[in-house]
């Protein structure tokens, strides 16, 4: 579980991908947009200024046409519908008198003095100039800075709507892209998973990328050093079990024989002896199984009193308390007890007891025993070297296997300081075991 | 039931020998492949080997073994207990395989079922009319009248029961009932078979004269 959690708090590359294609696409959206939108305001501003031109040079020539009928005198505006008027022009006489104007054209001359052609009326209007002979004076023709700036923003809002989509859609492309490109990543991972690099006939398929093909070759090379090490493993593994299991059998057969043979009184104690081989036995089984890679633990409901009294223990006092049922792998189990009751022996102890505490966490065998103990000094350093699984320096035989058998049950072995009546207590840790 | 027991740990093979003689068995026991070729001839009801020898692999002895048609039923005893080495031992044509430590009673089970199943029986009771064969208990009971036989008559009407039928040499049935015990009295063969047939009945063996002795289906 710690293993997923880790891995799912790893950042990804496709999302961190993803994340940056969208920003830099905002990011170049928004820039693109202010470098159309200047453009386009140029060219708007162009176009406007065009358009005021042409309006007021097709107005002169329709005014110029029939000038004389036009009705100068009362300064008034022309009749016209009722419309919403963008572009307004006046006929400015002589003397700055205002002599025809449209309809929402204000009564005072657009500028303070006549000037033909393009300028500004203060912030308000935009104004083009023409001379308008007929009267001696200048035909204004002027749009409002407002609705100037109302097409401005619009241009600028499509602009900018228009450059953010793409954008997007870019983002989105790429997102695509992304992930088509990391897909032959996923499927690598997926052949590593299948890839059993002990049996001869599973291969890694190749990569289909120049990038994996360093990893291709890192993990083939990694396979390659798992087989032999394992295969020189098992080489050990299978002489170490012939020199176990062979004496072994042979002690068994020969517990057998003299089972048939000896006369009844001596038949307990050979019987306790063949019930000690038969545990040994299955103990052998156990640690052969547990120093080969790949092992797999056989859970039952133990009893460890049950257990301990067909285990080969002499010259020492073991004991129970209370109730010692758990789950664990029974032989493993049996190893691991063996040697902790051994090692109490050979540190002087006439006493061990055994108790288990089981909640929520698991099971804790806790082995108290009344020996020489150890040492604050003793117990730092051998607590440590168990924590690091530092087993070839301070460790002896007993411990190691004990935090062995703990770990291959997903618990630890660990070292508690003494406490009255009794000289060294050891807890043997077992998570999934309550 | 006469057993070649190939296996070359002393305590072990000593063992071994022992226990199953004092089930009954006629047991040779040799430490090494070379010795068995003295025995090549002998009338095995089931060969014990082991894998790894001095001298070679007992698992390529079965193999040549069996090239040569020999059907005599093979248990291999041996330390190496992982998958693969189980398959490929009961591959090369082994009847089946028990890993070291055992029990030498299992071994003895292993022993009676590979030669039931050899000799076609499925189950451990064998029957021929009124007379009921026990393999594991070594009992025999007549119309279930329990019939009390020694060790070696015992031997004798196993190794004919389990070949029920078939013609049984006197020199194989001896070869089998006693080894390779250097005295046996020329008539001893006849004196049980007749003791057998006094306490089983006078048909259940038949004698084919100059031939051997036949178990009556």
């Amino acid at each position: 579980m710690t293993q997923v959690t880790a891995v799912m708090s790893l950042p990804s590359m496709r999302h961190r991908l993803a994340r940056l294609l969208l920003m830099t696409s905002v990011v170049w959206g928004l820039a693109v947009s202010a470098a159309l939108g200047l453009a386009i305001h140029h060219e708007v501003e162009e176009l406007l200024d065009t358009t005021l031109q042409e309006s007021a040079e097709i107005l002169f020539g329709l005014l110029s046409y029939n000038a004389e009928r036009l009705p100068l005198q009362g300064g008034g505006a022309m009749a016209a519908p009722v419309h919403d008027e963008k572009t307004v022009w006046q006929i400015v006489g002589p003397g700055q008198r205002v002599l025809l104007r449209s309809h929402r054209a204000p009564d005072e001359p657009l500028l303070p003095r006549p000037t033909p052609g393009l300028s500004q009326a203060g912030n308000e209007w935009r104004v083009y100039g023409i001379p308008f002979e007929h009267y001696g004076g200048v035909l204004y023709v002027a749009q409002r800075a407002g609705e100037r700036l109302d097409a401005h923003v619009s241009a600028l809002l499509l602009t900018a709507g228009a450059a953010l989509a793409v954008g997007v859609l870019c983002a989105l492309w790429l997102r695509r892209q992304v992930r088509k490109e990391l897909e032959p990543v996923f499927t690598m991972s997926s052949a590593v998973q299948g890839f059993d690099p002990l049996h001869a006939d599973t291969t890694l398929a190749q990569p289909t990328r120049q990038e994996l093909v360093p990893v291709y070759e890192a993990i083939r090379h990694l396979g390659h050093r798992l087989s032999a090490r394992v295969a020189s493993e098992r080489a050990f593994s299978a002489h170490a079990a012939h020199a176990l299991r062979t004496p072994l059998a042979g002690m068994v057969a020969q517990l057998a024989v003299a089972q048939r043979k000896a006369p009844a009184e001596m038949q307990v104690y050979l019987q306790r002896s063949r019930e000690a081989a038969d545990r040994l036995q299955r103990v052998v089984s156990a640690l052969l199984a547990l120093f080969r890679t790949g092992v797999e633990l056989n859970w039952q409901r133990v009893r460890v009193d049950e257990l301990i009294r067909y285990l080969p223990l002499v010259e020492l006092d073991v004991g129970t308390e209370g109730d010692t049922t758990l789950m664990a792998d029974p032989d493993l189990l049996a190893a691991a007890l063996m040697n902790l009751v051994d090692n109490s022996l050979r540190h002087g102890a006439t006493r061990v007891t055994l108790s288990v505490q089981s909640d929520s966490d698991g099971a804790r065998i806790v082995v108290r025993d009344n020996g020489s103990g150890l040492t604050p000094q003793q117990l730092q350093a051998l607590s440590g070297a168990l924590q690091a699984q530092s087993y070839e320096e301070r460790m002896g035989l007993g411990l190691m296997l004990a935090d062995m058998v703990a770990r291959a049950h997903h618990g630890r072995l660990a070292l508690l300081p003494a406490e009255a009546g009794c000289a060294v207590r050891i807890v043997l840790g077992l998570p999934q075991a309550g | 039931m006469r057993v070649l027991l190939i296996e070359d740990d002393t305590i072990l093979g000593q063992g071994l020998r022992d226990y199953l003689q004092t089930d009954g068995h006629v047991v040779d026991w040799c430490q090494r492949l070379s010795a068995t070729d003295a025995l090549r001839d002998q009338p095995y009801d089931v060969l014990l080997v082991d894998w790894q020898l001095p001298d070679g692999s007992g698992l390529d002895w079965v193999r040549s073994l069996r090239r040569r048609n020999v059907a005599t039923p093979v248990l291999v005893i041996t330390a190496r207990d992982l998958l693969d080495d189980r398959i490929k031992g009961l591959d090369t044509g082994a009847d089946d395989y028990l890993v070291k430590p055992f029990d030498p009673e299992e071994l003895s089970a292993r022993m009676r079922a590979v030669l039931r199943r050899a000799s076609g029986q499925a189950g451990p009771l064998l029957r021929f009319g009124d007379v009921e064969l026990d393999l594991a208990a070594k009992d025999a009971t007549v119309a279930g009248v329990r019939a009390e036989l020694t060790a070696r008559e015992w031997a004798i009407v196993a190794a004919l029961a389990l070949r029920a039928g078939r013609l049984v040499s006197k020199s194989d049935l001896e070869g089998i009932v006693f080894g390779l015990e250097g005295e046996v009295a020329s008539n001893s063969l006849e004196v049980h078979v007749s003791s057998i047939r006094r306490k089983l009945g006078r048909g259940v063996i038949e004698t084919v004269r100059g031939l051997g002795y036949r178990f009556t289906t």
